[in-house]
């Protein structure tokens, strides 16, 4: 269900705003960030709903490219916005 | 700003004090702790400035910046249909946009996820035309101010039990402005330490006694 999958990509946004948020608390680094997206990526899921592998995908590549955290989040949103209407 | 001195013998009762005498209630105003003994409890409760005049009033200095990022949410606004109004929040820094309507709970969204999703869209928008590290915050019908105020409250009362009972208290998981409000509120009170635990999304606040190597 694509339940497992918003969990994760939520985490991984949790962790982008928490870059762009700084609550001043934790040291997240770019690839924790590249990590929790790829931890989204592992699941078939991803695949059953439209776009939503091809958002996270994005969002990978913003990461290595430096892109602001707030891109990347947006890019994260996109995929989760994706999912669920795709659930519906 | 407005503001009154309650006094009672529990902190919600010296707040209902002040709160009566300035006809307000409790969601539009800030409260400090001026003194606490077990008899009585002083607060100062001041009312949120929310009639402050904002920068897309006539009256009000303009700011570029924060004027291009008002008329870009009002189109995006727009475009999803929804019917609001945006205004810069007057005095702020950040630069801090305020969405006001009707039934906009929707712009929320569930632990006010939506309205995050929001803020990043306008930063991104935004972006080209603000410095390096400077941002954007947009808040919708105070959402975001009054969950500030209501953690800051969380955090008062959580140190005093931690002063009172000397153990650590671990609270609820938070998002990162409502952990930095915690932080901050706390970082001036010498008997009691804030730290944070776990991971993203579930990261908690940890509000325990300050030793005395903590300085």
């Amino acid at each position: 269900m694509a339940g497992r999958a918003a969990e994760r990509i939520r985490r991984a946004i949790a962790m982008v705003n928490s870059v762009a948020d700084e609550a001043g608390d934790e040291e997240i680094t770019p690839t924790e960030i590249a990590e929790a997206i790829r931890d989204c990526l592992e699941l078939g899921e991803v695949d059953d709903v439209p776009n939503v592998r091809r958002y996270l995908g994005e969002a990978l590549d913003a990461v290595s490219d430096g892109m602001p955290a707030d891109f990347v989040a947006m890019t994260l949103y996109a995929a989760l916005g994706a999912l669920r209407e795709g659930s519906r | 700003m407005k503001s009154s001195i309650g006094r009672g013998r529990t902190l919600d009762e010296a707040v209902d004090a002040a709160l009566i005498e300035l006809q307000e209630s409790r969601r539009n105003v800030d409260v400090k702790i001026l003194s606490e003994t077990p008899e009585e409890t002083v607060v100062e409760v001041a009312v949120i400035d929310q009639d402050a005049p904002s920068m897309g009033m006539a009256t009000a200095p303009v700011n570029g910046k924060a004027e291009i990022a008002r008329g870009l949410v009002e189109g995006l606004l727009k475009h999803m249909g929804v019917r609001a109004q945006v205004t810069v929040r007057a005095g702020t820094e950040p630069i801090t946009l305020d969405i006001s309507g009707r039934d906009l709970g929707g712009l929320i969204g569930w632990r006010g996820e939506t309205l995050r999703a929001l803020q990043s869209v306008t930063n991104v928008m935004v972006g080209k035309h603000l410095a390096e590290g400077e941002r954007v915050i947009v808040d919708v019908e105070r959402y975001r101010q009054r969950r500030e105020h209501t953690v800051r409250e969380i955090a008062m009362r959580a140190a005093r039990q931690v002063k009172m009972t000397g153990d650590a208290i671990t609270l609820d998981a938070m998002q990162p402005f409502e952990r930095r409000a915690i932080h901050l509120a706390l970082e001036g009170d010498p008997d009691v330490t804030s730290s944070s635990i776990g991971e993203e999304p579930e990261r908690r606040v940890v509000v325990g006694p300050r030793k005395a190597a903590d300085g």
